[in-house]
């Protein structure tokens, strides 16, 4: 969850702050928890809005915020040799794509837990989910463009 | 491979590769954050008393017998109500007689007509007397 909140915070410290934030309003409200729903997706969903609420009632993209020098994401891929997709992502897709993509591939949640943890409705991710995989296709210089492996 | 299952691939794997660690001071954090708060309760609905089926019986009953109550005095007859006129049949109560008689003749006189009433009356008499024995 913390490299999930890297990606949408504008620094390691409000991560960190909002990873808080969750573990303790998941503790405090666990009686509302519903069994019907996957613990993380639950969880998940807290650690959204704190960041949106973190980042105040303008509701600014995380890309507005970021600063390169400081861009908690960036450090942690310091080590990285490769390049990093989900730096990619970042740029490429407005933030709920991005988290919808992620909880997908990094998380291996289902439609259903996604919708449920960003608030959307199972169209919104299925479309959404369809139209960053295109995007980060085509972004992606090894794969040919004119491929159709979709399902 | 598909390219699907490549992307997502390369995904998981560029995800996992994020070096990302909780530090002792953030873990310490939160743990000092989780003992010094303490979880809701679920609020209680507020519990209405149950009433016993006695009453719901009893209410029950009392309305019936109110609603028989009601009913008995709005259909009571008054006393010096007058009794609605019943239209008798007068003939079809009364046993029918078989009288025999004849058909008077008024063509011919009436002083004729007389005597023949007079010996059939007589005729009518005498039958009867021999038949009780007189």
């Amino acid at each position: 969850m913390l490299r999930f909140l890297l990606t949408r915070c504008a620094s390691y410290a409000d991560a960190e702050d909002v990873l808080q934030d969750t573990l303790i309003a998941a503790f405090r409200y666990l009686h509302s928890y519903d069994a019907r729903w996957r613990f993380s997706t639950w969880l998940y969903r807290i650690a959204i809005r704190n960041a949106a609420k973190l980042r105040g009632p303008d509701l600014l993209e995380v890309g507005e915020l970021r600063d390169e020098e400081n861009d908690p994401l960036l450090q942690c891929m310091a080590d990285s040799e490769s390049e990093n997709l989900w730096l990619n992502a970042r740029q490429l897709l407005n933030d709920d794509v991005f988290a919808a993509m992620w909880l997908r591939y990094a998380e291996d949640m289902s439609v259903n837990d996604i919708s449920k943890a960003l608030d959307r409705s199972a169209s919104w991710t299925k479309v959404n989910l369809m139209r960053g995989r295109r995007t980060l296709e085509s972004n992606l210089s090894d794969v040919p463009e004119q491929s159709e492996a979709y399902g | 491979m598909k390219l699907m299952d490549k992307l997502a691939k390369r995904l998981r794997e560029d995800a996992a590769n994020i070096n990302v660690s909780v530090s002792d001071e953030l873990d310490r954090r939160i743990e000092a954050s989780l003992l010094a708060v303490s979880p809701e309760m679920a609020e209680q609905r507020p519990v209405t008393p149950v009433k016993p089926a006695l009453f719901w019986w009893a209410s029950t009953v009392t309305g019936i017998a109110a609603a028989v109550v009601v009913i008995a005095i709005m259909n009571w007859r008054a006393p010096g109500q007058p009794v609605a006129d019943v239209p008798l049949n007068i003939v079809a109560a009364v046993p029918a007689i078989d009288l025999k008689a004849e058909a008077a003749v008024l063509t011919n006189p009436l002083q004729e007509e007389l005597d023949n009433l007079e010996s059939d009356l007589k005729k009518a008499e005498e039958k009867v007397r021999r038949d009780i024995g007189l």
